[in-house]
């Protein structure tokens, strides 16, 4: 017999279930029970949407993937893993570990990474939204975007359609103090005046 | 006369259902340096709970990297105990729901052996870090990728009053809920991570719930 506090838990527990698992079923929300304080499932799609996961930066992830390729070789020559003399990139990593081997030997230690590219049960990971620390992954987007406008910008279609649509938008009344502010933010980031 | 027996048949077979990480275990027992597969599969999960729980992006860093450390040495040891843990798992799809069985199918005792070390990990850095002042949980994540827009935009905007109510509950509230809505656990998962029985595990998310409405609505008040 459960009481009420236990009854009320079970009731979120079996929304939560329906909630987080949205994604798979490509739905906002579930319907709920209800007897479900509205509070609480407010509260739940708050946190639903609120609390994301989180990925360290990519220089992180190499980082311990080299140190723990180490640690594997250590296992495999029957010494204790440890967090000892850590070379700071993947390719340091496996010359020092293949340093003094013979060919047979040091072929099998493997870079950093090729496990994870050879398992395919990777490719099922979570829809969940993420975050990427590190600043390299941004900055690299912005660029590529600020390159690829600056090229549309100075190259015209050569195609029928994309002469008509600039034929159009030429013969508009344009303010010119907005082309030359848009003119003014593609040179200030891309640091040359075409 | 048979149908108790193919009932107990039945509920034998939901016991013995495998560990979806068992082939990755397996190959990384034979040789470690299939490990990789394991850590890559975990790196966000872990170092999610590590940074909610330590609000300090360095510091998160250390812990998952001691973490994913202590896990690798232990492989040898670690087993695989299917009986207790998809015991509690299948209890749970007994009891309700489809999206309950399937978490119980999709299940992943390393995934909780995973989760243990990480929490004791985590309980010896507050330990450590008892005297340090802990920061917002905002800030945190806003250190982690200054220049990351979709973070910024995400830490300014709505993540913040969410997060504040989430970093104010009591410790296992707090674990509770990131174990439920970061890392996508379910109540039996989060039960043997925290050691805990799963009716305690589920009335400690609703509680942490009714929390977090109510700091929310006291807020928009």
């Amino acid at each position: 017999m459960l009481g009420d506090g236990a009854r009320d838990a079970r009731r979120t527990e079996l929304y939560l279930d329906g909630l987080l698992s949205v994604d798979d079923r490509r739905a906002a929300d579930v319907p709920a029970d209800t007897d479900l304080d509205p509070g609480v499932r407010l509260a739940a799609q708050r946190l639903r949407s609120d609390l994301v996961r989180v990925h360290p930066s990519f220089r992180f992830e190499e980082a311990l993937s080299a140190r723990l390729s180490v640690g594997a070789a250590r296992l495999r020559a029957g010494l204790p893993v440890e967090l000892a003399e850590s070379p700071a990139t993947a390719q340091a990593a496996i010359t020092y570990l293949r340093h003094g081997l013979g060919a047979d030997q040091a072929a099998t230690i493997e870079a950093p990474g090729q496990a994870h590219l050879r398992n395919q049960s990777l490719a099922s990971r979570s829809p969940r939204p993420l975050l990427f620390g590190g600043v390299g992954v941004a900055s690299a987007a912005i660029s590529i975007g600020a390159v690829y406008v600056a090229w549309r910008w100075s190259h015209s279609s050569a195609t029928p359609m994309g002469r008509a649509a600039r034929a159009a938008h030429g013969s508009r009344v344009t303010h010119p103090a907005g082309r030359s502010r848009r003119a003014a933010v593609l040179q200030g980031i891309l640091g040359v005046v075409s | 006369m048979s149908r108790p027996v193919l009932s107990k048949l039945e509920k034998g077979a939901r016991f013995a259902r495998l560990d979806r990480d068992r082939g990755l275990v397996e190959a990384a027992r034979l040789d470690p340096a299939q490990f990789d597969a394991l850590y890559r599969k975990y790196l966000a999960q872990v170092y999610s709970f590590a940074l909610y729980e330590l609000r300090d992006h360095h510091a998160a860093e250390d812990a998952t990297e001691r973490v994913f450390m202590k896990a690798l040495a232990g492989l040898p040891r670690f087993e695989e105990r299917v009986g207790d843990f998809a015991a509690a798992s299948g209890s749970a799809a007994d009891h309700g729901s489809a999206a309950t069985e399937r978490a119980a199918e999709d299940a992943s005792t390393f995934r909780v052996w995973l989760f243990q070390i990480a929490r004791n990990v985590l309980a010896n850095e507050h330990r450590h870090d008892r005297r340090r002042p802990v920061a917002p949980l905002e800030e945190a994540l806003g250190v982690s990728a200054p220049d990351d827009i979709a973070e910024a935009a995400v830490a300014r905007e709505a993540g913040s009053a969410a997060w504040q109510a989430v970093a104010r509950l009591p410790d296992d509230r707090r674990r509770a809920v990131i174990l439920r809505f970061v890392d996508e656990m379910s109540t039996s998962e989060i039960a043997a991570v925290l050691g805990r029985s799963e009716g305690a595990v589920r009335v400690l998310l609703h509680r942490a719930l009714r929390s977090v409405a109510a700091d929310l609505r006291g807020r928009l008040s």
